[in-house]
């Protein structure tokens, strides 16, 4: 044990992946707890845009040139995370010019570099754009991928000393008299990485310092912590429609004052429509609805018309932790300000050794981490310098995607590729195995030596290896892979835990994918209904369902069998013979 | 007209140069085949009725090739896998595919960007590939004098040369040239003999009707002259079938546009297109429509016809087969992959199965394996007659000791693995009607 | 000339490939018109006729359990002997090549998801497998394939309480292979017995394999491999297996690529060219023509150009969702593309699903509801042509996913669908 002050941070978003990074790049003693896997709240559920700062350069100054100063950043220490797509901000007939101008302005203004393009000099590089779209505005936008960044961050953070636990909710907040002295979680197995049926533990973490950045769940943990005044979250909902193919490579924003169903994000290999903003009551649950699946595909079919008769894969709905100071009363939640604030609760409630971090946006994390690292060296009077900004993240090392992958792994280019795409700087050793190293996942193309590295960094969980690798993420949503993923789990965790993680992941895969049901993803799904309940039988599983195999004798026993108990054949046993034989 | 009609200026080195590697190539943008994989949904018959998979481990099979790769490609990602070249181009994929997924017409395009971006032009593969796919080129020059070229391609020298320099298997016979190409007989015989502006059919011969196998396009005059048809031969070169299997694209381009313009021009005098060679028939039906936006090209497709099916459904040739019969004979029929994608691998064997004196069977749906091109590849022989054994096997088990197909390719890989003869169901009407 | 038939079947998978064999048992001409390879090939080659009336557990006898099934099930609108006939034709077309016809009872089969099945025939390369026969079991996986680990299989047999010990074992397939070889080119292998070099030696695949799996046999009496044993040779490859192990063996059934599902696609084929079918494939039917209720001819696509095809009686197999039968749409619509005939559903497409993977799912009942004479029926229930019958995924009305019935409801549905168009045809002649 070190003789550093211990941080805890709760809550495994971008947010508390790039504080415990921080910090304990700073030489503290960091842990980070997180209810379900990294990414499980609104990082895991946003579209992946890596901002320029073009969408607030109008109405919100200050955010855009963060951004910009960011995103910059990022495309340095995160390269393997951070496609660099560049973004358009197209003008329709309709749209206003005025605002186009503003825009034009507005970005200038906040050093966003930019430049005019013509309709058609914009239809050169997307071809897929309307044709009546007029012209653009091209800004540095870029795709990202949330998971693959918090897990490096957490990769990181470990590296430097950090404990991250995951599967690990807080269910209480210790204090003594006003002071924070740590939290208790309830790790679902373990401690350490999750595996299914392996019993969970209770347990207390002291901290010197606990730092809240869970996001949507910032006011149940301030509940915990017996905070008088609630910290008011008001969570808006949005949807995230997924396309199976990529449409455009280029990030295509509307350019109109904020509102639904304005941006196409390509990722990885789709793309993603977003969005609407909603207000709910209950961040974890709420109503997903056909409305907003349907308002993403007929709008965004005026920027990008083949969007309307493409596929889509599923759609996933996610909450923005939205906050604003108390007695701002916006009642529109589209209006609430995407900044982020710093609550310290000592000055705020009396209450010591604990801030929340709330607001703000994903492509603005490590500066969020900065601000709350500051604050809380400031706190327990150390005195080291942030170097998240320089130092890249693990698997962002100089990497060079352009290699002979046959040669030296023995898969083709694409997959090597597309490998590479994913796992950087870390390609090597991830990639150089002995043995057969067949493809596990074919429509992602990730390999079986990709999909045990992400079982070695996420324990049984198949969810966690799907984020890591995009194993079942791809057009047959693991009606191919679910059953592969789980064999890859065997030896190293017995059957129960593996048929568990299959069923599990296959929910969670129905769970999106059923908001894309028409069409030719109805097909697929009635094709991966039909492999795994036709062919596999696991809808009456007699090892995991209800369902039972009473009497096995009561059944064919085979022509000319000789089972060797003795009990015959063909002659007593069958129920119920043709033709009196 | 036709290189026919310029004998004359003909020069050795004006067919050197037409094999100038090009510069540039158009980029192929407007080629973004990633909505094609929106049809996919994984089920692998496209790789189960895969040839070259099933016998070349090296090869991933059309539902990687195609839906796959594309759908991991990102804008400015070049590389195509380089197995793109194994592909033969059968098309048995297509025939396949239950979700109808454009599978060779991505395969045909990757392949094209596949040799833009990466086959170096003064290799001796694209050299020599390039040689392979402008066919018609080589032949007209070696049918000016056809005996010396078929005494020099005769020539063990000739076919050692031919596999160390350009990597020809020295396995094959070289198609023998006719002492006189179709045109040449159709010009000597006056043309048509029948006129009737209201039934009129013109004739695309492809490359070896017109420059080896004659037999083919006379028969194909003689039965539907019989049948009252005015027949007309028009300008036309090659369907450009070993392009595409060869991604040259542009080559494949510049002979359609020709045949779309004079093909086009008897169409809209009222005539349909006929074609004897399957791959011909695919050509313009298929690819010409999927990979070219000239204007005509989807006309020409609506008005083509392979010989054979054009006859079942415009004459009542079932009912002149029952009254007709032959000096009994057996032939074992294979189906060309490019004749069933057009669902015609039945109509031979059907037809002819009520022919008096013939027996006809069929040795079964595997490929043929020459595909083209392929098979003429000194890389791709020992494949090619890998897919080929099993239709070997066959043949050598039917009764038929003549082969039968409508493919002329087919017809040198039937009869290079079993020493039969093989005859194009034209000539087996011909007899029968004529 | 037109094409004329007395009977046309459109498409060629199950339903179609029997009701076209149904159809042919007699003076009819018959065409099969087919476009794409059928979706047996994904299958597991299985023939289902009912696995579940509920969750509780597996139906022994299919037919007891008939009565139980609603008054709307095809089966009881077809009725047990249409069932009965069903097989009894598949039978015929396969021969000695499946078994199960000796017991109304179901087998019981393991899948290569581990779990246990019920159905009602299976082919012979499984028949060792079966999981009421209490001889011990090996099953064999192998590091090159990802469809399944053995031992978890082998484990996950074990937690079913099956009545036999059952152990597991991963090896490598004996030769070099591509990291991403195909089963395809397993199965090639073994089918030409190519040659393979295995601990030093070169031998021939087959025998390289059994030496492979020889050393883990212990006490077992038979041994499962995934099912790529061989395609053209399949019988061979096994016998020469049996042979060098000294042991019985067996295919576990998988999904696609199903190599028992292509062996069966190819033998319905080689039964229709026995039984005279013609048959065109490679080109969609689209459209068609009527006179009134009476279906003159349909329309075939033809690389862009349509042509008509007559004849007196129409059977329309071509498949449910999965074999593109059946199209949906963003707008609630389900529609079946050639005759538009009626589909029950909602509208709202979210009434389609259930929120559970394995929950009852609407979309799985999608399909024509159809008479006595497998005529496919308008909303209001009148049949929507005189002569056009439905066989096969097409039809709806139950979840044979859920109750493992849907090879049987292709089997029923087209024997009493050739029936009918059969008999139709013959009293069309006899009134000429």
């Amino acid at each position: 044990m070190s003789s550093q002050p211990h941080v805890l941070v709760i809550g495994g978003g971008s947010t508390g992946c790039g504080i415990a990074r921080d910090l304990a790049m700073r030489g503290l003693d960091v842990t980070l707890v997180e209810q379900g896997n990294l990414t499980h709240g609104t990082t895991g559920r946003m579209h992946g845009l890596l901002h320029s700062g073009g969408r607030y350069a109008v109405a919100d100054q200050a955010s855009a040139k963060e951004c910009m100063i960011e995103n910059r950043i990022l495309r340095d220490i995160a390269s393997h995370c951070v496609e660099e797509t560049g973004g358009l901000f197209v003008k329709r007939p309709e749209d206003s010019e005025e605002y186009f101008q503003k825009k034009l302005e507005g970005c200038k203004e906040c050093d966003i570099p930019v430049e005019v393009l013509s309709g058609e000099e914009a239809r050169k590089e997307e071809p897929y754009l309307a044709k009546d779209v007029e012209k653009a505005i091209r800004v540095p936008d870029g795709a990202v991928d949330p998971f693959r960044l918090c897990v490096a961050n957490a990769a990181s953070a470990e590296e430097h000393g950090a404990r991250i636990e995951t599967h690990a909710p807080v269910v209480d907040v210790l204090k003594e008299g006003d002071e924070v002295v740590g939290v208790e979680v309830e790790h679902k197995s373990g401690p350490g990485k999750r595996v299914h049926r392996e019993p969970g533990t209770r347990e207390e973490i002291r901290a010197d310092y606990v730092v809240n950045a869970t996001g949507a769940w910032a006011g149940q943990i301030g509940e915990m912590a017996g905070l008088e005044q609630e910290i008011e979250v008001r969570p808006g909902k949005g949807v995230m429609t997924i396309m199976n193919t990529r449409q455009v490579d280029t990030v295509i924003n509307r350019c109109k004052p904020k509102g639904d169903a304005d941006i196409v994000v390509p990722h990885e290999t789709t793309c993603i429509l977003g969005t609407t903003d909603v207000e709910v009551d209950d961040p974890e649950d709420y109503p997903e609805e056909q409305w907003e699946v349907d308002l993403m595909i007929d709008t965004l079919k005026e920027l990008v018309p083949i969007i309307e008769e493409a596929r889509t894969i599923r759609s996933f709905w996610g909450v923005r932790p939205l906050y604003e100071p108390p007695g701002t009363g916006t009642s529109d939640s589209t209006d609430i300000t995407r900044d982020f604030f710093l609550l310290d609760h000592s000055e705020r409630d009396g209450v010591e050794n604990f801030t929340s971090i709330v607001g703000g946006k994903f492509t603005t994390y490590r500066m969020m981490g900065e601000d709350i690292s500051d604050h809380v060296c400031e706190q327990l009077g150390v005195d080291a310098e942030c170097r998240t900004d320089e130092v890249p993240l693990p698997g962002s090392d100089d990497f060079s995607v352009l290699r002979d992958y046959m040669d030296e792994f023995g898969i083709r280019s694409p997959i090597g590729r597309r490998s590479a795409q994913r796992l950087g700087s870390r390609t090597d050793e991830v990639l150089d195995v002995d043995g057969p190293n067949p493809v596990v996942c074919e429509c992602e193309a990730v390999t079986r030596a990709e999909v045990q590295d992400g079982i070695d960094g996420s324990g049984s969980d198949l969810n966690a290896v799907r984020l890591r690798t995009r194993a079942s993420m791809g057009n047959c949503q693991g009606a191919f892979c679910c059953h592969r993923m789980a064999s890859e789990l065997y030896d190293e965790y017995d059957e129960e835990t593996a048929y568990d993680a299959w069923d599990e992941l296959y929910q969670e895969r129905w769970k999106g994918e059923r908001h894309a049901m028409w069409g030719r993803q109805l097909s697929q799904a009635a094709l991966k209904y039909s492999l795994h309940g036709t062919t596999m039988n696991r809808d009456k599983d007699a090892a995991t369902t209800d369902t039972v195999i009473s009497d096995f004798t009561a059944f064919d026993t085979g022509v000319g069998a000789s089972p060797s108990d003795g009990t015959a054949g063909t002659a007593a046993t069958d129920g119920g013979r043709r033709g009196g034989d | 007209m036709s290189d026919a009609q310029q004998p004359s200026d003909f020069d050795a080195t004006t067919a050197v140069d037409e094999f100038e590697p090009v510069d540039v190539f158009p980029s192929s943008e407007d080629m973004d085949l990633r909505p094609g994989a929106d049809n996919c949904y994984k089920c692998t018959s496209c790789d189960t009725s895969c040839p070259v998979a099933e016998v070349n481990e090296d090869f991933p099979g059309p539902k990687f090739q195609g839906p796959e790769q594309w759908r991991l490609k990102r804008h400015e990602d070049v590389d195509i896998d380089d197995s793109i070249m194994s592909c033969s181009n059968c098309m048995r994929c297509d025939d396949a595919c239950p979700s109808s997924v454009p599978l060779s017409q991505m395969h045909n395009t990757a392949r094209g960007e596949y040799v833009e971006e990466h086959l170096d032009t003064f290799s001796m593969e694209y050299i020599r590939n390039r040689m392979l796919s402008n066919y018609r080129t080589m032949a007209s020059i070696g049918s000016k004098v056809p005996r010396l070229a078929n005494f020099v391609m005769g020539l063990g020298i000739t076919s050692t040369l031919g596999e160390k320099i350009m990597g020809i298997p020295s396995e094959r016979d070289v198609p023998e040239f006719a002492t006189e190409t179709f045109r040449q007989w159709w010009k000597k015989r006056g043309g048509s003999t029948v006129s009737n502006p209201d039934k009129q059919v013109a004739y695309f011969h492809g490359c070896y009707s017109n420059y080896n196998t004659v037999e083919v396009g006379k028969a194909m005059v003689r039965v539907f002259e019989e049948f009252g048809y005015e027949v007309l031969v028009p300008k036309q070169q090659c369907s450009g079938t070993p392009m595409f299997a060869n991604g040259m694209l542009k080559d494949a381009r510049r002979e359609a546009e020709v045949n779309v313009r004079e093909l086009g021009e008897a169409i809209d005098n009222g005539a349909e297109v006929i074609a004897s060679c399957t791959s011909c028939s695919m050509a313009l039906r298929q690819e010409y429509p999927e990979l070219f936006d000239i204007d005509g090209v989807e006309e020409l497709s609506e008005h083509t016809w392979e010989a054979l099916e054009f006859l079942r459904v415009h004459e009542d040739i079932g009912q002149a087969i029952n009254e007709s019969e032959v000096d009994p004979q057996a032939f074992a029929y294979h189906a060309p992959c490019h004749a069933r994608n057009q669902g015609l691998d039945r109509q031979a064997v059907e037809l002819f199965r009520d022919l008096d004196g013939v027996t006809i069977e069929d040795v079964g749906d595997s490929c043929s394996g020459i595909s083209g091109t392929y098979g003429w590849k000194s890389e791709k022989y020992e494949t090619s007659m890998k897919i080929g054994a099993e239709m070997f096997d066959h043949m050598e088990h039917a009764e038929g000791d003549v082969g039968m197909t409508e493919c002329p390719t087919c017809a040198m890989q039937m009869n290079h693995g079993t020493g039969y003869e093989i005859r194009h169901p034209l000539e087996l009407l011909e007899e029968a009607l004529v | 000339m037109a094409i004329r038939e007395d009977v046309i079947v459109i498409g060629g998978g199950l339903a179609g490939s029997m009701a076209a064999l149904e159809t042919a048992d007699g003076d009819a001409s018959v065409r099969l018109i087919t476009h794409k390879k059928s979706t047996l090939r994904h299958a597991s080659g299985l023939i289902d006729v009912l696995g579940y009336l509920d969750e509780a557990e597996p139906v022994a006898d299919p037919f007891a359990a008939l009565s139980e099934l609603p008054d709307d099930h095809p089966y009881s609108i077809a009725g047990e002997a249409a069932i009965r006939d069903g097989l009894a034709r598949f039978d015929a077309a396969v021969g000695d090549t499946y078994h199960g016809a000796h017991t109304d009872s179901n087998a019981l089969l393991p899948t290569f998801g581990g779990a246990v099945k019920p159905t009602a025939r299976y082919p012979d390369a499984a028949a060792a497998g079966l999981a009421s026969d209490s001889r011990d079991m090996l099953v064999v996986g192998f590091e090159e394939l990802t469809e399944y680990n053995a031992g978890m299989l082998a484990d996950h047999l074990d937690a079913a309480d099956v009545p036999f010990d059952v152990d597991g074992v991963e090896l490598n397939f004996p030769g070099e292979y591509a990291n991403d070889s195909r089963v395809t080119r397993f199965a090639k292998r073994l089918d030409i017995n190519e040659d393979v070099d295995h601990d030093g030696h070169t031998m021939g695949a087959r025998q390289a394999l059994a030496d492979a799996v020889n050393p883990h046999l212990g006490d077992a009496e038979r041994v499962g491999f995934p099912a790529f044993l061989g395609d053209d040779n399949a019988a061979d490859v096994r016998a020469d297996l049996e042979r060098e192990l000294g042991v019985a063996v067996f295919e576990i059934p998988m999904g696609p690529p199903s190599f028992p599902g292509m062996r069966l696609a190819d033998q319905l084929k080689d039964a229709l060219d026995d039984a005279g079918v013609h048959i065109s494939a490679g080109n969609p039917v689209i459209d068609y023509e009527a006179d009134g209720d009476e279906i003159e001819a349909v329309i075939v696509d033809s690389k862009g150009r349509e042509v008509p095809y007559h004849a007196e009686e129409f059977i329309l197999a071509t498949g449910g969702l999965v074999g593109k039968g059946i199209d949906s749409d963003r707008d609630g619509t389900v529609e079946e593309p050639i005759f538009d005939c009626h589909i029950p559903h909602s509208d709202d497409r979210y009434d389609w699903f259930d929120e559970e993977a394995f929950g009852n799912q609407p979309f799985a009942h999608f399909g024509v509801r159809i008479d006595e004479g497998m005529r496919p029926l308008t909303a209001d229930g009148e049949p929507e042509f005189a002569n056009l019958r439905a066989a096969g995924g097409i039809v709806g009305g139950t979840d044979p996913v859920a109750e493992k019935s849907q090879s049987g409801i292709s089997l029923t549905t087209a024997a009493a669908a050739g029936q009918r168009a059969r008999e139709r045809t013959a009293k069309r002649e006899v009134s000429q």
